[in-house]
């Protein structure tokens, strides 16, 4: 038992990411009664960014499907606070619970073994079991299309990006923009600052200034507020956006990283409520194709020609194209993926390197 | 040099709300009543802030009202605390989550998350403003900075040289002898609580207002606790918090600008900085047995006259 333990503890240190496989083979599931959704959000459903993006898509699959999809806000990642909200939808008939955050994870794993006929949808968890599934999109992608916007408005191949905190999620964006920029100018940088918050404008702000004062000329991010486009507007500068579309903020804004949470839902709703539902053991990690993250693209200073790229790049992506494929070498000279293989999600999840070009303090 | 330049000249904008924040806190404490709602009334004032911004654009009206804003705020505490004698722990804690929920409701219903606004312009001096190196630093600052100064000046001579400052010292370290004497220890608490929670409230303008000029919820960061750690720092004293601060912003204003020139530092070693500089100042603190650890004698406990302790 506690090697089994120990196994599992050490399986789960090694991946970080939507891990918790190879338990069972997923069992199929299937609902007792019509599919009725309920929404729990991590912060206010306009808070301008990560919640409103799923409310956003609340709605749209409540119109697509014809349903009245209920949203609760505000409720902090914590076992008291979830767990009663759940149960009150569940209580009132509610069958596949939608979550919001990585911090709800463990709570919605006992919440789906103690109530075994409800379906449990996960946004940036990383808990599955046969009746929950997380799900998370592949943010490198549409970052990789931004990165290729920002290297084709720079003027003198130095990005700025601001980030939260330097772990896989983020450093994969990081690395993709730079990739992505390099694809339009081969010789650009990108100088990267994390801030350690999500939600923090007075050091997301602090941290763009600093990147101004070196000298970039585009910046990007993956923090929460549009507050580094904000800074881009003021300095006359161009920004790419995360989350959502940005330019609603921010005239600098010329592309943005958004959620595109419906185009899975709603399919994912309608096969749950077909029967015969089957988790992905890994939770789903959605690319374009299957609906998680895109791109809001582009904005007036985007020439034609660099949009008409940007797209032709996104169709090849939707067509099976790998950003993280081999040979890729990361800064410090240590081989990452070796020629004609392809960087694996436990590998993705955990990326801790930055590929030359970033500059970090790592 | 450049980057010497840059670093400092940002470093009053960073420390700003933390000073302020410190000094409200050491006003309302030396009348005897712990405040950990700074965290709450930073929110307040950020919110009313933004909120002024976005609907007048009158960065003099935002202040007032933040100001105003904690002071509000603190009125409720203050009911609990020193009319109801409620526990000051509890009772500051409450006001943190009421601000949280209070704050997110009012920009949710008013549509101000995420909006930008325009904020506080910086001061020219001419010739001062133009000389090399400390020009820049020194005097090319926006009006609330100098104001902060000025403030931690008047609340040294208020709280030295004043009646009014001798009886809230009087009603924080003995509030039992002063009420002997007839000086009213609810009328000098209140007193102290309001004005208190008014400067943090301006602080906290001054975070949306003067610095991120956006409001999104729950903005304050944490920066109310740090403000705590200070003024135990400062020993409850007017001028250490200020150098604490100060230190403070030094730090805040140093930490993207290692990262935005790669030096390679750790991350998580450089973003622990101002902690650990916490963490230090406290322990120093406390081994020095020499001098009077500062805290005023009746902080925290409720008057109730004639009570034996």
């Amino acid at each position: 038992m506690k090697m089994k333990l120990a196994l599992t503890c050490s399986f789960l240190l090694a991946l970080p990411g939507l891990s918790t496989a190879m338990a069972d083979s997923a069992k199929s599931f299937s609902l007792a009664d019509d599919p009725k959704p309920a929404l729990v959000l991590l912060s206010n459903k306009n808070d301008g960014g990560w919640s409103q993006a799923l409310d956003e898509a609340r709605a749209k699959v409540g119109k697509e499907l014809g349903l009245r999809i209920p949203v609760v806000e505000n409720v902090p990642e914590n076992a008291a606070a979830i767990r009663p909200t759940v149960e009150t939808f569940i209580d009132r008939g509610f069958n596949v619970i939608i979550g919001s955050a990585f911090g709800y994870s463990d709570t919605f794993k006992e919440l789906a073994a103690e109530y075994p006929d409800v379906a449990f949808l996960n946004a940036a968890g990383t808990t599955n079991s046969d009746n929950l599934q997380s799900f998370y999109g592949r943010t490198y992608q549409s970052q990789y299309l931004c990165g290729m916007v920002a290297g084709g408005l720079s003027e003198s191949g130095k990005l700025g990006f601001v980030g939260a905190n330097p772990y896989g999620l983020v450093n994969w964006t990081v690395n993709a923009y730079l990739m992505g920029a390099r694809q339009i100018n081969p010789d650009a940088t990108v100088t990267v600052v994390f801030t350690g918050a999500w939600n923090d404008p007075v050091k997301e702000r602090a941290a763009a200034e600093a990147l101004v004062e070196q000298g970039i000329d585009v910046i990007g991010q993956h923090v929460d507020t549009p507050t580094p486009q904000i800074v881009a507007q003021e300095k006359g500068i161009y920004g790419t956006g995360h989350h959502r579309d940005f330019s609603e903020f921010s005239a600098a804004t010329q592309c943005s990283s958004v959620w595109v949470w419906e185009r899975f839902l709603a399919p994912e709703i309608e096969e749950i409520a077909a029967g015969g539902w089957e988790v992905e053991p890994n939770g789903a990690f959605l690319s374009i194709a299957d609906g998680g993250a895109d791109i809001a693209c582009c904005g007036d200073a985007v020439p034609e020609g660099l949009e008409a790229r940007v797209m032709a790049e996104r169709e090849a992506l939707i067509d099976g194209k790998q950003i993280f494929a081999g040979p890729i070498t990361d800064s410090k000279g240590t081989v990452r993926v070796e020629e004609g293989e392809v960087l694996s999600d436990a590998d993705l999840w955990s990326m801790d390197w930055f590929v030359p070009g970033v500059v970090s303090q790592q | 040099m450049e980057f010497l330049i840059n670093w400092l000249s940002n470093v009053p904008q960073s420390a700003v709300p933390f000073a302020l924040a410190a000094l409200g806190l050491i006003v309302c404490e030396r009348s005897g009543v712990l405040n950990l709602g700074a965290e709450g009334y930073l929110l307040v004032g950020a919110n009313a802030g933004a909120g002024a911004m976005l609907t007048t654009g009158s960065p003099m009206f935002a202040f007032v009202l933040a100001a105003l804003a904690g002071g509000a705020l603190s009125l409720l505490f203050a009911l609990l605390v020193i009319n109801l004698r409620m526990n000051q722990v509890i009772s500051g804690l409450t006001i943190v989550f009421f601000a949280q929920g209070l704050t997110s409701l009012i920009a949710a219903r008013n549509g101000w998350t995420s909006r930008s606004f325009s904020g506080l312009d910086q001061l020219d001096f001419g010739l001062l403003t133009d000389i090399p190196v400390l020009g820049p630093i020194l005097f090319n600052q926006d009006a609330i900075v100098y104001l902060t100064v000025a403030l931690f000046a008047g609340a040294v001579f208020v709280f030295k040289r004043t009646e009014i400052g001798l009886q809230i010292r009087a009603v924080g370290e003995n509030p039992a002898a002063a009420d002997s004497t007839g000086v009213s220890v609810s009328l000098y608490r209140y007193l102290a609580v309001v004005s208190g929670a008014m400067l943090i409230g301006l602080a906290g303008g001054y975070l949306s207002v003067g610095v991120s000029k956006i409001w999104v919820d729950d903005m304050a960061g944490g920066r109310g606790w740090i403000a705590i750690a200070l003024m135990i720092f400062a020993r409850w004293q007017f001028w250490p918090a200020l150098a604490g601060a100060v230190l403070f912003g030094c730090i805040e204003a140093l930490i993207p600008r290692v990262a935005a020139v790669g030096l390679q530092v750790p991350q998580y070693f450089v973003l622990m900085l101002p902690y650990v500089a916490t963490l230090c100042a406290m322990v120093w603190v406390s081994l020095d047995r020499t001098r009077h650890s500062g805290v005023p004698a009746a902080l925290g406990e409720p008057y109730v006259r004639e009570e034996r302790r």
